[in-house]
């Protein structure tokens, strides 16, 4: 996890719930990139995420009054930012929005040799795609779940305490997931 | 006997996942060294782990700067918290430093999912610094990510009419049919995300009759099944070509981005 946690959080969170303003932007500095890769993992779409990680923020500073003293800021802002992701990727369902964000390039130089390096960005991509499918068919807590673990490199006990489950639920999640994914990626659609 | 193969299942999804330790790492792996099955089941659980550790998602840094963010959420703060009309005191608690960095640092298209320089990373100006960010600024922001998104979406558009014009993977030779993967669905995506492009108004309105040639192409690939009549391909290829379609896409992707 990046900095964050520890007394710094508490005092800025505990002057957030006094309506104090200006702790908001020294919270965000603490926690801008860490949410933002947590929304991205999970939407893969930078403009959702952004705007995730935006929302987020409000909420936190809306939510501040009612935030637990005793516990770390950190993972609060982190399971406000994987509802309002998984959220946001309902809709996106619901509207069949969802993208997964490309490299760009000449295109004309594309259509024109062929290139290799044409081809491995080709690669590349099919294989992100193949990746992007694979964690959009499960379930939305179980990709927050590998989210969490596999692109934020949490402990489990940090997962259980970042989506409010137990330690056993996250096991299983986890299992269950990289199980779907390993279907998925070999081909097959569970 | 059920609960225990159950249990040695999950042992070896969370080996692969590296969270096990100590008594519990011990007997998955004495279980896994003794179980062809096992073995070959946590290779593949590990290829999956892999691919997630190699996908530069991981690594992602946001395009757009801290100070800009902060700006969004506290306008939305405000919005909630003062009747329309009142003054804004908190926008003189921004960083000027947030209006240089959006006009010099935010990151091109090119390096948008790329790991951001050192350099880069260093322009992104710390929230507390410097004073005053306008109304003025904040607007000019804006645009500019307007700019970025619209510039995004036609080098988006322009990978999706390559990807058809310029495939040459037979999915039916006897029906002389050509595969277009996931191009059509790719098509409906970006359609998806027009309004949110065109949202950009004036920013982005020296863009519009590139945008509105990109969105009947887009249609139209969108509309196409994946296996799809050469035919179909050649004909829109040349619709592309007679439009200049790439061409233009590029050249306006350059200007947005300026």
């Amino acid at each position: 996890m990046e900095p964050g946690g520890g007394a710094g959080d508490r005092e800025l969170m505990a002057r957030l719930a006094a309506g104090d303003r200006e702790a908001l932007a020294p919270l965000m500095e603490r926690h801008y990139r860490r949410l933002y890769r947590i929304a991205l993992s999970y939407l893969r779409q930078p403009e959702d995420a952004l705007d995730v990680v935006q929302e987020a923020f409000v909420k936190a500073f809306r939510s501040a009054s009612r935030w637990d003293g005793s516990a770390e800021a950190g993972p609060w802002l982190g399971r406000i930012t994987v509802n309002l992701a998984i959220d946001r990727w309902r809709r996106n369902r619901r509207r069949a929005q969802t993208f997964t964000p490309l490299a760009e390039d000449d295109h004309a130089s594309e259509l024109a040799d062929g290139s290799p390096s044409a081809d491995q960005r080709v690669q590349r991509r099919e294989a992100g795609e193949r990746l992007a499918a694979a964690l959009h068919r499960l379930p939305d807590r179980q990709r927050a779940v590998v989210v969490l673990r596999h692109y934020q490199d949490m402990s489990l006990e940090e997962i259980a305490g970042t989506l409010g489950m137990s330690l056993g639920t996250v096991k299983s999640s986890l299992h269950r997931a990289l199980g779907r994914m390993r279907a998925s990626l070999a081909g097959g659609r569970p | 006997m059920i609960l225990g193969h159950l249990r040695r299942r999950r042992q070896v999804s969370l080996l692969a996942a590296g969270v096990l330790e100590g008594g519990e790492l011990d007997e998955a792996l004495r279980h896994v060294e003794g179980c062809a099955r096992c073995r070959r089941e946590l290779e593949e659980l590990r290829a999956v782990v892999a691919a997630m550790e190699a996908d530069p998602l991981r690594e992602a840094e946001p395009e757009v700067p801290l100070a800009v963010v902060v700006a969004r959420v506290e306008r939305e703060v405000e919005r909630a918290l003062v009747p329309a009309g009142r003054p804004r005191p908190w926008l003189v608690a921004l960083p000027a430093a947030a209006l240089l960095a959006v006009a010099f640092a935010v990151p091109s298209l090119v390096a948008r999912l790329r790991p951001a320089p050192a350099a880069a990373r260093a322009a992104i100006p710390p929230a507390e610094a410097g004073p005053l960010l306008t109304e003025d600024a904040l607007a000019r922001i804006e645009r500019n990510l307007a700019r970025e998104h619209a510039a995004r979406y036609l080098s988006e558009a322009g990978e999706v009419l390559v990807a058809v014009a310029a495939t040459g993977v037979d999915c039916d030779r006897a029906a002389e049919r050509l595969d277009v993967g996931r191009a059509p669905e790719r098509s409906r995506e970006l359609l998806g995300r027009r309004a949110l492009v065109q949202s950009g108004g004036e920013a982005v309105a020296s863009a519009r009759g590139v945008l509105d040639d990109v969105e009947l192409a887009l249609r139209e690939v969108a509309d196409l099944p994946s296996c799809v009549k050469r035919v179909d391909v050649e004909r829109l290829r040349q619709e592309v070509e007679r439009r200049q379609l790439l061409m233009r896409i590029r050249l306006m992707t350059r200007e947005l981005e300026g």
